[in-house]
């Protein structure tokens, strides 16, 4: 049991949970001698008792008051799941529709931008992997790490929630999948690890930075997802378009993107989305390819127990109560001293 | 009869009084059902300045120098604790002339961690221009923090790079007092060099006067230009001379940030410790009443406490204790009565 006290100062009043030991609740009465009442061991099992029950009650009383609770902790549990990192495109045409076209204010299109059901498609797909930790990276001119590894659902929301607000001006991918791996902490070493890269285009990838990139991977593995939002009228990355003299890296960034993840050696996925439902599919299939046993830490939340240790000092109480009840004088009793005592009480007419 | 009077012999006893008031305070403390309370929240987007001049170190922490953005930081996560539950923080960074939102205000309790990782990895290098237009980024960050629906807090140096036009920052399009929230201005009153950093992110010294534009010679030049050496109306309206100045030295721009702060209906505080930041935020954003739960059990308990005391301790003490000899026991008092009773 892991336990806490909200204010720990009021723990020095347990002190007087001593004060049973040294003071009875119930009348003295004096007697000339004890010879009537020798001791005996049931007598002596029942004054203890009285007076443990008093220290309980105290105890119990002054503990609830700290406000005594279990702390919250982890449980090691066997589920499925991963550790995600998700890094987010945040150039300006991700605000664009797939068409290529400005959402219209005035929505004589119902079309949404790639930012938009990237966002409302990622949301769905967190939600639904609870047992996943997930870290949040952003690209654009510059890499931004958004959100660290966290198991937090609500705080990987807010950061996809963030991910249709009007973006910068370029796509630095090269940067952003170096950051992006250094999100892997140590906690992920010995489990499954991936890193789902979203965005609708991508750029040359400087040779230093890719050497960089090699070297990492090689070091910390992980699976790669690529969710490509293709334009229309922006080439495709599954196959080479164009003529021989079209096939260089300046021309067709995102085709070379995809070859250099597809050469890292490690398992590695692209797909190509070139509408909301296509990005629902490659989203639905990633969450199918993304379970594998994990092993992860359970979060039990903190959990009050002052009414607890109020209802041990509520029963000791009442058996204290019981037994106070019960208390007879001697005078009232029914044995022959007892009652001459009684008698002895009253002034003698003469 | 014995045992009636033994009864109420009882109920007058002050001890069992004492007990019996302690058993059914305790009682209710165990079985009280808890109340509802409701309390202030608030929802904050805190914009972080992360331009070069934010690397300027001109504080301390645990003894050792630290840049603005450190203290920024490490403030921000003490603040982030003095919020009351139920509070929600967003987290923005602010370079170039733009607000760029990193994720929308969270529940900070339940979300402290997360957060908490995310203000500890804040970094100049996230910043993707060099400029620091600092008017059109508090404009920006109102207008998000407007849109979320939030208060804001701007942490900035105030450093305009380059500097601002004679003709002052540019106008604020939205409505004063839209937004509640606070600009905080960081950065001592001493200029301080900024630290320069290579292409690769290693320190290599600190800015130069002529690495930086000392002076906005964009728009109409300043009305005492014609006092300037060299003037000349067409060929040379600001001077003939290269621009002299300070701005790659920095310090809190106190009067800019104020003045921001006027025109955006924002207050304007300097940069204290959280608790400080805490009680500006609490006096000038939006409260937002949230529900929390609200254990009545104390009360009760607590005055079953005293009552146990008053039992055990003090009872005891007032009326002595025979086998102490406080007082007279009965019992000798009545042999001296009668000597010839059989107990004597």
């Amino acid at each position: 049991m892991n336990l806490g006290v909200e204010h720990p100062a009021v723990l020095w009043f347990l002190a007087l949970a001593a004060l049973p030991l040294f003071a009875g609740i119930f009348r003295r009465q004096g007697l000339p001698s004890l010879l009537p009442v020798p001791g005996d061991v049931l007598s002596a099992m029942v004054v203890a008792a009285l007076r443990s029950l008093g220290v309980v009650a105290i105890a119990g009383t002054v503990l609830g008051l700290s406000g005594l609770h279990r702390r919250e902790h982890s449980v090691p549990r066997e589920g499925f799941g991963t550790h995600l990192v998700l890094l987010l495109d945040r150039s300006a045409s991700m605000n664009d529709t797939f068409a290529g076209r400005v959402p219209g204010r005035a929505r004589e299109t119902e079309e949404e931008s790639k930012s938009a059901a990237a966002k409302r498609l990622l949301t769905e797909f967190v939600a639904g992997r609870p047992h996943d930790r997930i870290a949040v990276a952003a690209f654009s001119t510059s890499p931004l790490l958004v959100l660290p590894m966290t198991d937090r659902i609500e705080a990987v929301e807010a950061a996809i929630a963030a991910i249709d607000r009007p973006g910068l001006a370029y796509t630095d991918v090269g940067r952003g999948l170096a950051l992006a791996m250094s999100l892997f902490d140590d906690a992920t070493l010995g489990t499954s690890r991936a890193l789902l890269l979203v965005s609708d285009g991508a750029a040359v990838i400087d040779h230093r930075v890719q050497d960089a990139l090699r070297d990492l991977i090689r070091r910390l593995p992980v699976h790669l997802y690529w969710l490509y939002l293709r334009s229309a009228g922006s080439p495709g990355i599954l196959e080479p378009s164009g003529g021989q003299s079209e096939r260089t890296p300046q021309a067709d960034p995102e085709r070379h993107l995809h070859v250099f993840l597809a050469s890292l050696g490690v398992p590695y996925r692209a797909f190509e989305a070139t509408s909301p439902g296509a990005v629902k599919d490659a989203v639905a299939e990633i969450d199918r390819l993304e379970t594998r046993p994990l092993r992860y830490l359970e979060q039990v939340p903190r959990r009050d127990v002052s009414r607890h240790a109020y209802g041990v000092a509520c029963a000791a109480t009442g058996l204290l109560l019981l037994a106070k009840l019960l208390e007879r004088d001697l005078a009232s009793r029914s044995d022959p001293i007892a009652r001459q005592g009684s008698r002895s009480r009253r002034p003698s007419p003469a | 009869m014995s045992r009636l009077a033994g009864w109420r012999g009882t109920c007058r006893d002050p001890g069992a009084l004492c007990l019996g008031g302690a058993f059914l305070c305790l009682f209710v403390a165990a079985l009280a059902p808890h109340l509802v309370m409701r309390r202030s929240a608030y929802d904050l987007l805190a914009a972080v300045d992360i331009t070069g001049s934010m690397n300027a170190r001109d504080y301390t922490i645990d003894g050792k120098p630290a840049s603005r953005l450190e203290k920024v930081e490490r403030v921000l996560r003490d603040l982030l604790a003095r919020l009351p539950c139920g509070s929600r923080m967003g987290l923005a960074v602010f370079t170039e002339r733009r607000t760029f939102l990193l994720f929308e205000p969270v529940d900070v309790c339940r979300a402290f961690a997360a957060l908490d990782g995310a203000l500890r990895a804040l970094d100049w290098r996230m910043a993707w221009e060099g400029d620091s237009r600092v008017a059109a980024g508090v404009y920006s960050a109102v207008d998000l923090a407007a849109d979320l629906g939030a208060g804001l807090v701007f942490l900035t140096d105030g450093q305009e790079a380059p500097p601002l036009p004679h003709s002052g920052p540019p106008p604020f399009e939205g409505k004063a007092k839209d937004v509640r929230g606070v600009i905080v201005g960081v950065g001592g009153t001493t200029p301080v060099p900024i630290p320069k950093f290579d292409a690769n992110g290693r320190e290599i010294g600190f800015w130069a006067m002529t690495d930086v534009p000392q002076e906005n010679r964009f728009g109409p030049p300043p009305r005492d230009a014609e006092l300037r050496e060299g003037y000349h109306p067409r060929n040379a309206p600001f001077g003939a001379g290269a621009a002299a100045g300070n701005e790659h030295l920095t310090s809190l721009r106190e009067d800019h940030l104020r003045a921001l702060a006027a025109t955006t209906g924002l207050a304007y505080a300097p940069l204290q410790e959280a608790q400080g930041l805490a009680e500006a935020l609490m006096r000038e954003a939006t409260p937002r009443p949230v529900v929390a739960p609200l254990d009545p059990a104390p009360v009760p308990a607590a005055l079953a406490l005293i009552l146990l005391v008053v039992l055990f301790g003090l009872l005891p003490l007032l009326h002595g204790r025979p086998d102490l000899l406080t007082h007279k026991p009965r019992m000798f008092s009545r042999c001296r009565d009668r000597p010839s009773s059989p107990l004597c």
